[in-house]
């Protein structure tokens, strides 16, 4: 099927290990897992999409004629989950999730229908302290998985709101300046601003949007630029988050970019996505929405994101040192009288946490060894009988010595 | 996967070739000829990497990253849209798109349409998405090549094509009965690029903005 895909080991662990690396990192900055269906039902899912995302949901009916459909996203279930189940809970609420999300449109990372994500939200936080928690948890999740040189690009959607509030601009061109924007169009977006007669200094800025990027300095550019009182409260706000991913030790991946274009129907303040290295799109992303809690009936400000577990994987893969993935740590083979000494051997090093794996028929010497080599192990212990096993390692001469022995010696060798 | 410093561009095979070979030599980024990309596809020159692919694949080499940056004609554009940003409007490689209808039709402007009319083109979304916003019923059948034979055997009414000198139109007896868009050149840049290697690919961007404004 089109956009759905098996993965196999390699791909599937490293994939398993980086999203324990994300929900680890999570977890210790407090953020409790939950666990949402894979399927909601859309008059859930219509309070927090907009039509274009509600187009491409899978969807269909269930057996009692209720319009159901997969997860797009996980960011919705979770808020629905805040302002329900979770209602009684304090505010805020630190919560974490992975899983599939999926969509009917094959124009996304290599046609995947289906992909993997892992997010966090803060619910119930608003203000700089809160943005700022948030930026610094991605970024540090970012380094948990391995990726080696990553950054994080901090916006906000007030500067923007502020600057189309500010333009004198007919109420049809607005919105033609902003879908010009969205499809990030500037050949589009300079031609209809060209033909309007009054200019600002907020034309400029929208016309220099993509070049808006760059370290705390240009907040004071900006500054000098903005003629509004929204986008001067963004850029304070972006200056205050700015200190405090000082003190969060994050400063240097982070840049600051002003023209961040994003779905600003949906976000209303700080927005960030991080970067990976030679890598043609983002791969977190997040921000401040203030007001889809609300839409549920718990009206809290929130912030959060998510992580694209496939993109991460996929850097992982392709980075020029792959992560070391556990590896199998003893092939136990066995020949006739050996057996019980070999599953007993098995059982002893899997209780010192190493991964072991024992064969399913007797075997020779020779075969032991071409058995061993398939599998992939670390170590040979061929057990020859109650008392008596071979142990091989690589590099090394095969050694004849009491299973209690062997088993002290490669449980001695982990950590 | 583009890497280090080295800012890579996709240029594409076709009319655009020629236009966006000059254009990189007025940019003062890379003198080449079509013989040498022409046959080695991918050559670097100083700090550019320069990719030779079939237009209608820019997009794709530069929403996936394997190019920073792209050099495509606005047509392409209409029917794949992507996570790209369109940058500049590089002033060459003009055609318009068109609907056209056999020189004896009746078929002129929207009032004398048929409650469904029926076109072939090459380029179906556009197309599509033009006649909607028309309030007109419209069957597309897409197809790959000589769009012009379509309605001399009575496939269609008419099609929607690009032209450049309106000279294949009139070989095959079609005239033009409306322009759905212009189309020129245009540069776009894959969204990380523009972020994670804004320098250097920000100053690639300026000289090709200059260059192609002082020769428009």
């Amino acid at each position: 099927m089109p956009g759905f895909r098996d993965l196999l080991p390699l791909e599937a662990e490293i994939l398993r290990e980086a999203q324990e690396s994300l929900l680890g990192e999570m977890r210790r900055w407090g953020y409790r897992h939950v666990i949402t269906p894979l399927v909601e039902n859309m008059d859930v899912l219509d309070l927090g999409l907009g039509v274009e995302q509600r187009r491409r949901l899978f969807k269909f009916t269930d057996g009692r004629g209720d319009v159901v459909a997969l997860v797009g996203e996980r960011t919705i279930p979770v808020a629905r989950l805040v302002a329900g189940k979770l209602r009684t809970a304090a505010l805020p609420l630190r919560l974490c999730y992975a899983g599939p999300v999926l969509s009917t449109d094959e124009g996304r990372f290599q046609q995947r229908r289906e992909t993997y994500q892992v997010g966090a939200e803060l619910v119930g936080a608003s203000g700089p302290v809160a943005d700022a928690e948030v930026i610094a948890l991605a970024a540090r999740c970012m380094e948990a998985t391995g990726i080696r040189r990553y950054q994080i690009d901090v916006g906000h959607a007030e500067f923007f709101h502020g600057i189309m509030d500010a333009v004198k601009l007919p109420d049809d061109v607005k919105a033609a300046v902003r879908a010009a924007l969205a499809a990030r169009d500037f050949v589009a977006l300079e031609a209809l601003l060209e033909d309007t007669p009054l200019k600002s200094a907020e034309h400029e800025l929208l016309l220099r949007f993509p070049a808006l990027r760059g370290g705390p300095e240009i907040l004071d550019a900006a500054g000098g630029l903005v003629r509004n009182r929204r986008s001067e409260a963004a850029l304070s706000e972006l200056a205050q988050v700015c200190d405090l991913l000082v003190a969060h030790g994050i400063r240097e991946v982070v840049n600051l970019d002003l023209g961040a274009i994003r779905d600003f129907d949906y976000y209303t303040g700080v927005i960030f996505e991080g970067y990976g290295p030679d890598f043609g799109r983002p791969v977190a992303q997040g921000g401040r929405y203030d007001a889809l809690l609300a839409r549920f009936g718990r009206p809290a400000p929130a912030t959060g994101f998510m992580v694209q577990l496939d993109l991460v994987s996929e850097m992982l893969t392709r980075a020029a040192r792959p992560p070391a993935l556990p590896r199998l740590d003893a092939a136990l083979a066995w020949n006739g009288a050996g057996l019980n000494t070999a599953l007993r051997l098995g059982s002893t090093l899997r209780l010192f946490g190493m991964r072991a794996v024992v064969d399913t028929q007797s075997r020779g010497e020779v075969e032991a060894r071409a058995w061993w080599r398939a599998v992939g192990a670390t170590n040979l212990v061929h057990c020859l009988g109650e008392t008596k096993v071979a142990w091989s390692a690589k590099g090394q001469r095969t050694r004849r010595l009491p299973p209690e022995q062997v088993a002290a010696r490669l449980a001695g060798g982990v950590k | 996967m583009t890497s280090g410093e080295k800012v890579s561009i996709a240029i594409p095979t076709g009319v655009l070739h020629g236009g966006a070979l000059s254009l990189l030599a007025r940019s003062r980024l890379a003198r080449l000829n079509a013989d040498e990309i022409g046959r080695q596809l991918l050559v670097e020159r100083g700090g550019l990497r320069v990719i030779l692919v079939r237009p209608s694949d820019v997009p794709a080499y530069v929403d996936h990253g394997a190019a920073d940056l792209g050099i495509v004609g606005k047509d392409i554009l209409w029917e794949t849209p992507g996570s790209h940003y369109e940058l500049i409007d590089l002033r060459f490689g003009g055609c318009k798109l068109v609907l056209a209808v056999p020189d004896g039709s009746s078929l002129d402007g929207p009032e004398t349409w048929p409650p469904m009319i029926r076109v072939a083109t090459k380029y179906p979304r556009t197309a599509t998405a033009w006649f909607e916003a028309h309030g007109q019923s419209v069957e597309v059948v897409q197809l790959h090549g000589s769009v012009e034979l379509a309605p001399q055997v009575g496939l269609v009414d008419g099609i929607v094509d690009l032209t450049a000198t309106g000279r294949t139109l009139r070989d095959n007896r079609l005239r033009i009965a409306a322009v759905l868009g212009s189309s020129t050149a245009r540069l776009i840049a894959n969204q990380a690029s523009l972020k994670t290697r804004t320098a250097a690919v920000q100053s690639v961007v300026a000289k090709m903005r200059e260059a192609s404004a002082s020769a428009g």
